[in-house]
């Protein structure tokens, strides 16, 4: 894993002091393993000359950093006051029923995560909904299925 | 010198009160006699927080409830603690009745309770009652973070004194809090212990009942106890400690903070060792050799004729071997017997500081506030004197520059050149890689120079480098000694006669050995004198060190038992005290009695001598003129094939006392080797793979352990895991 530990030098350039760099090469980490399993934390502290303790306690504090193994993709609902008020809830709701799970769980063939976020910044076209990372906006319920058939299709799954 | 600061006055509860500027509100409100309740606050984990809003106050011309301990003194600032203030009163009632939403107040079996802050606070500040009346919030519990410290997350408060510790004081980057918000939690990496140097002070940070000591856990309660003032003798530094006893035995270590020695931290050796007083091979009586019937138990007295006899037979072909860990008195006594009343003049000091150094004395606490610190030696300070390391540390984020010259220091040195390095950091062209170095030691206002390795002569050169940098006040200079008094020991020695100790040398017989302590009994130059004398006395505290080569051995007592005087690296004279009852006589007692046999009269009782919080004596003496001492090169050419220097270093989780306590047996130095990055890949070694070290018929197995920033060619092993290697071995797979 020799590259990560270069790639993380390479971003920790950009910064005066090395530790500073810990969010983005946490971001390198998760890329690589697709969440952050114990020796992702390792690998970023050791490159860092920080603590791996140090590391999850940073990763730990932001949403968007996985401390759990994650689906091949992300279902990511807004269910702050502004998607709320449009029905963010049925959406997720929606999501629910089609992927057979509840919000914070992923597919058991490991398809797919959904989960509630706070607010996206999309608050004049909710309800918000980021599918690996890319707003689609507004989704409602009847939006749904066809998303997540793009979903399965994408992984192969059924 | 600075203009002394400007003073402000404020008005709190309708006192006034004057300040220098910047006092914070908490401080000022105390020299007005009025308490500014707090738990997150510590000022020694350095900025204020804010986190638990216990330390509402009302401040005139402000909207809202500020938190005093965020704030500090400005001229005409008015304020009201909730003793004067509604609004200041219900607001504390509000932040404790919100602490205590998922507390679990079970206090009756919480080993905090009665000397819990919460608690306290909570009768005198909090609601009485609460309207929570769903389910609160549990945790499993308690669940140990290192087998020294159990976490109880329920009863955590969450005011970040702990992982403030951890990160801005040892920065040890261990304790961390994970997660935001209401589902924070104090956690170590993956439930892996918490194994730093200096993890115990948590315990005394945590404001409640969610760190607490295991080994303290449930043998005493707060009522019952008794706090007694006495120093740590484990090593030079001699932070200054309460010892909880209770029922005649020592229960726990507190920090009794000593701002210019210890700030009021302690290590884990310090804080958790103390149970070494009831190992199970701990001496209580006297013990005799008679010949077909081995070692036997014997009267006091007894013991005293056989001393007597053994001695007297000698005649002046005595040695004494010291431990450093005797007290100026006891040291006294034994000297003056074997110099004044046996007539021998010969002794094992396993220290002997040059007192050249007295001329640049000074507190611990300047390094902090040194510009430019420098530490030369081979061993690591964490080690040797930890706590130097803490101020080293303190001083770095001060702003200091610290710069270490050595086998592991950033400027990287062959092992042994200490003194050649501040031969050359002296004279008037230092070489190319030391004058930037120079340069900033000449141009500092303040400097601090430790030396930590184990050459005698350190001091002196040390010394030199102090006088041709011309430290005047405000800096300083220290030597870290072996041991926790070699420094007390060597000047009582040399006080009882005019020779000096010399080394006994030679391979003739000797009439008698009088060995004083377990850590001299692990000497080898110890061993191998013993073998060589007919007679052989030892105190010692635990039979499996002395019943070797002994033919009498008195129970020794630990520092915790002792009264008389011990004398630190500063060279502060600071009092132990007898915290509980030795098991038998002490060895003040044994050997004043013994010397009076010989004619030497000996006080068997320590005078009063010095204070509480001792301070340091004035300067003395005037700087020697040192002879640089051949230059070494600074930098060696890395091992041909797998040929390294040891550097061996005693580690601070060593010794008798530390191998008898089992909670202690995580912290003692694993059985590796570090190795320089650049020779690890080119042998193709990574840490955690098995080494094979060896020299000459001896040979190591040991894990290695990749160091950066150790200097090519150099590899490095704690002692205990050395033995029997020579200086330079050869490093391969096994
Ligand atoms: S464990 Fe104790 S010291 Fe640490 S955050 Fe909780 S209450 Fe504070
Ligand atoms: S640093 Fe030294 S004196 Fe202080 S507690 Fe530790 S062993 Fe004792
Ligand atoms: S003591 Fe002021 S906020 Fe905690």
């Amino acid at each position: 894993m020799s590259e990560l530990r270069d790639e993380i030098h390479a971003v920790a350039r950009r910064y005066p002091a090395r530790r500073s760099a810990v969010i983005p090469a946490l971001r390198l980490a998760q890329e690589r393993y697709g969440w952050l399993p114990p020796e992702a934390f390792r690998e970023v502290a050791a490159a860092l000359d920080l603590t791996p303790a140090y590391c999850k306690s940073v990763a730990s504090f932001y949403d968007m950093f996985h401390l759990e193994p994650v689906g091949a993709h992300t279902v990511e609902i807004c269910t702050n006051v502004s998607c709320a008020l449009v029905g963010a809830q049925r959406t997720l709701e929606a999501f629910e029923r089609e992927l057979g799970i509840r919000a914070g769980e992923t597919t058991r063939d490991g398809a797919v995560s959904l989960r509630t976020i706070e607010c996206a910044g999309g608050c004049g076209w909710g309800p918000v909904v980021a599918v690996d990372h890319r707003y689609r906006e507004p989704v409602r319920p009847e939006d749904v299925p066809a998303i997540v058939g793009e979903l399965r299709r994408t992984t192969g799954g059924a | 010198m600075s203009a002394p600061p400007e003073q402000v006055t404020i008005t709190i509860d309708d006192r006034s009160v004057s300040v220098p500027k910047g006092t914070g509100l908490v401080e000022s409100a105390l020299q007005a006699g009025i308490e500014i309740p707090v738990f997150c606050y510590e000022p020694r984990l350095g900025p204020p927080l804010g986190a638990c809003r216990m330390c509402l106050v009302e401040i005139e011309g402000l909207p809202k409830l500020q938190a005093a301990c965020t704030l500090s003194a400005q001229d005409g600032m008015v304020v009201r603690t909730s003793a004067t203030s509604a609004q200041a009163a219900d607001g504390q009632e509000g932040v404790l009745e919100f602490i205590l939403l998922n507390h679990p107040l079970d206090c009756p079996d919480c080993d905090k309770g009665g000397e819990c802050p919460l608690q306290d606070l909570t009768l005198r500040y909090g609601p009485g009652t609460s309207r929570m009346v769903v389910q609160k919030r549990t945790f499993d519990k308690p669940i140990p973070i290192s087998p020294l410290i159990a976490l109880d997350r329920e009863r955590c408060i969450l005011c970040y004194r702990c992982t403030r510790f951890s990160e801005q004081v040892a920065e040890d980057g261990q304790l961390v809090a994970l997660n935001r918000g209401a589902s924070s939690i104090i956690a170590t990496f993956e439930d892996e212990p918490y194994r730093a140097h200096f993890s115990g002070n948590v315990i005394d940070l945590c404001p409640v009942g969610a760190l607490t000591s295991t080994v303290y856990r449930f043998r005493a309660r707060p009522w019952e106890i008794q706090n007694v003032p006495t120093v740590c003798a484990m090593c030079p530094v001699g932070c200054n400690v309460w010892a909880t006893t209770r029922e005649g035995k020592v229960a726990r270590v507190l920090a009794r903070n000593h701002p210019e020695v210890d700030g009021g931290w302690l290590c884990d050796k310090g804080r958790f060792a103390h149970d070494h007083l009831r190992a199970a091979d701990r001496l209580t009586e006297p013990i005799r050799r008679i010949r077909m019937r081995g070692l036997v138990a014997v009267p006091w007295e007894e013991a005293l004729d056989a001393a007597d006899e053994g001695l007297r037979a000698a005649g002046a072909s005595v040695c004494v071997a010291f431990s450093g860990g005797e007290t100026v008195e006891q040291a006294d006594a034994l000297s003056r017997l074997v110099r004044q009343g046996l007539g021998a003049d010969v002794a094992l000091l396993p220290d002997d500081p040059d007192p050249a150094l007295d001329a640049f004395r000074a507190p611990l606490a300047a390094i902090r506030s040194a510009n430019v610190c420098l530490v030369v030696g081979d061993e690591p300070v964490l080690e040797r004197a930890p706590i130097v390391d803490l101020w080293l540390r303190a001083a770095r984020r001060g702003g200091a520059e610290v710069v270490t010259v050595g086998p592991a220091g950033a400027i990287a040195a062959p092992p042994g050149s200490a003194a050649a390095i501040c031969a050359a950091l002296a004279a008037s062209s230092p070489p190319e890689e030391l004058r930037e170095l120079a340069r900033d030691l000449r141009e500092a206002d303040r400097v601090a120079l430790v030396w930590s390795g184990d050459d005698d002569t350190g001091g002196r050169h040390l010394a030199g480098l102090a006088a041709a940098l011309e430290l005047g006040e405000g800096s300083g200079a220290y030597f870290l000694p072996r041991t926790p008094n070699g420094r007390g020991v060597a000047q009582a020695w040399r006080a009882a006669g005019d020779g000096r100790g010399i080394d006994p040398s030679g391979d003739e017989a000797l009439g008698a050995l009088i060995v004083s302590g377990d850590e001299a009994l692990r000497d080898t130059r110890v061993v191998a004198l013993a073998d060589r004398a007919r007679f052989v006395l030892t105190t010692a505290m635990f039979m499996n060190e002395a019943a070797g080569q002994s033919h009498v051995i008195l129970p020794g007592t630990g520092y915790l038992e002792r009264d008389g005087t011990v004398v630190n690296l500063e060279g502060r004279s600071q009092r132990l005290r007898r915290t509980v009852e030795p098991p038998g006589w002490d060895e003040l007692a044994f050997f004043a009695q013994l010397a009076r046999r010989f004619g030497v009269d000996v006080d068997p009782w320590t005078r009063a001598g010095v204070d509480e919080l001792a301070a340091l004596p004035a300067r003395s003496g005037t700087a020697p003129v040192v002879a640089a001492p051949a230059a070494r090169g600074p930098q060696r050419a890395a091992g041909a094939g797998g040929d390294f220097e040891l550097v061996r270093y005693r580690a601070l989780f060593s010794g008798a006392a530390v191998e008898r306590v089992p909670q202690l047996a995580f912290q003692r130095p694993a059985a590796e080797v570090e190795l320089p990055g650049g020779d690890a890949s080119r042998l193709h070694i990574a840490t955690g793979e098995r080494v094979v070290l060896r020299s000459g018929e001896v040979s190591r197995e040991l894990a290695a352990r990749v160091n950066r920033r150790l200097a090519p060619g150099v590899a490095r092993v704690a002692e205990e895991h050395a033995d029997g290697l020579a200086d330079s071995v050869r490093i391969e797979k096994a």
